[in-house]
């Protein structure tokens, strides 16, 4: 029969050696007489409080004496340090059950900061992880604040002290991530990240926690409880700071040139057909211009040869003429023509600065009402006026 | 115009909804000038941010936080 725990409460006498062999579920009696433990030869100093030994024999019943009352022990007769394998084996035993309970998940489902502002770290004041880490950030460029909290990372009897360091660091305010980081070595030596205690602490957190001990080989338990574990203090720093900062300051460069292209892109393609518009006035006022000039001179002349009065009459009988001419050409022919009016009617109104007005442009125009079409013209006038659908208001041009 | 973002992840995912209405080239004139100064706002914002973390690394020990803390809160 084996039994695995940690030796507590150890005490020499001639005859024989008491401890007890104790582990998170209880502890039991072991004995040992001196003889079977000096024929093990046991390294110098191992068997000590805190080891961690695998003890064979069986159980051994003391009927008690004057001084000493009965009791049931375990009686060792085969004795040794635990090994890589044992640990193994209850590493494995005990992340199947944190798994069952679900406690792997936990971190994961956390919401990461693209962009921490504030990092906590805990590893060993001494060593090449920290430096490691602080090459990681340097290379996103990352340069916010690191807040520190150094713990021994040695061995088992560490994983109280950085438990208190995590959950110093996790109920600061301020902190964004927590990364737990050492260097490599073996099973033993990162066996504080193998911790219950620790592991369970770590799973409950509400700040994400990013793991990186050991090489990628090592698998810890704190690596499954972690939101992110990663192979090393280098990767913790990228996984810690999602966005490559240097790479973020070029793409928002790209993105506001595009926001301006955009602004400006819209505006130049609307500035063709704004001009047409701001155009249209100045054209029907000519043609009008044109048109009653002719009729000035045509009036003149016809008065100054006296054949004014004629030509009013002319006139009065080619109306009666055209009238009968219309009325005999009113059927199929006017039908059309009032069609055909109709919808130049309405194609005339869809092209009318007003109803482009009314969308939201504004027609620019001089202090005499003159259309200004050109940003030289504008700058030229100096002062112009804003047309909209409600009304105009005056403006001043002014160079940015 | 919508209100200040409350991450730079959430800048970033408004920026793109932005950039893809404006791509669509179906704005139009009001609203293309209210997206892009939307986006310069947005932008702004996240430089912000990103200069928030890219000045100098500050380095601090855990204890040092927690005294600052206390004192300012004390």
């Amino acid at each position: 029969m084996q039994l695995i725990g940690e030796i507590t409460g150890l005490r020499h006498t001639a005859k024989q050696t008491y401890f007890e062999l104790r582990d998170r579920e209880g502890a039991v009696p072991c004995t040992i007489w001196a003889n079977d433990l000096s024929r093990l030869k046991l390294p110098e100093g191992a068997l000590r409080d805190g080891a961690e030994f695998v003890a064979g024999g069986g159980p051994d019943y003391f009927i008690g004496s004057a001084t000493s009352s009965p009791g049931f022990s375990f009686r060792v007769t085969q004795l040794r340090l635990a090994g890589e394998g044992d640990l193994l084996a209850r590493l494995e035993a005990l992340r199947k059950q944190l798994r069952a309970e679900g406690l792997f998940e936990l971190q994961k489902q956390l919401g990461r900061a693209l962009l921490p502002r504030t990092i906590g770290v805990v590893t060993a004041e001494s060593g090449a992880a920290r430096r490691d880490l602080l090459a990681g950030l340097e290379r996103r460029g990352w340069r916010g604040t690191l807040v520190w909290a150094f713990a021994p990372v040695q061995d088992r009897h560490a994983a109280p002290a950085i438990a208190a360091a995590i959950q110093g660091l996790a109920a600061q305010p301020s902190v964004d991530a927590i990364v737990v980081t050492r260097g490599g070595g073996s099973l033993a030596d990162l066996w504080a990240f193998c911790d219950e205690t620790l592991c369970r602490t770590v799973a409950m957190l509400r700040v994400p926690v990013i793991s990186a001990v050991g090489h990628e080989r090592d698998s810890t338990l704190i690596d499954d409880v972690a939101a992110v574990a990663c192979s090393t203090p280098t990767h913790a720093a990228e996984a810690a700071v999602p966005l490559d900062c240097e790479a973020a300051r070029g793409d928002l460069r790209r993105v506001l040139a595009g926001l301006r292209r955009a602004a400006e892109g819209t505006v130049r393609a609307r500035t063709p057909h704004l001009v047409h518009l701001a155009g249209g006035p100045a054209r029907a006022l000519a043609r009008q211009r044109s048109a009653l000039n002719q009729k000035t001179r045509e009036i003149r002349a016809a008065s100054e040869r006296g054949l004014a009065v004629r030509l009013d009459f002319q006139w009065r009988v080619a109306g009666v003429v055209l009238a009968r001419a219309g009325r005999r050409a009113v059927g199929a022919e006017a039908e059309r023509r009032r069609v055909a009016l109709h919808r130049a009617a309405v194609a005339l109104r869809a092209h009318e600065p007003e109803r482009t007005l009314e969308r939201g442009y504004a027609l620019v125009e001089d202090t005499a009402g003159e259309p200004v079409s050109a940003a030289a013209a504008a700058r030229a006038a100096g002062r112009v006026k804003l047309r909209f659908a409600d009304g105009s208001v005056g403006a001043r041009i002014e160079e940015e | 115009m919508s209100e200040k973002p409350d991450s730079y992840e959430s800048a970033v995912e408004r920026l793109e909804q932005i950039i893809d209405r404006l791509d669509s080239g179906q704005a139009g004139l009001r609203e293309t000038l209210d997206l892009c100064r939307e986006g310069r706002d947005l932008v702004t914002y996240c430089t912000a941010e990103l200069d928030a973390v890219g000045e100098s690394l500050r380095e601090l020990k855990l204890d040092e936080l927690a005294a600052k803390l206390d004192s300012s809160t004390g």
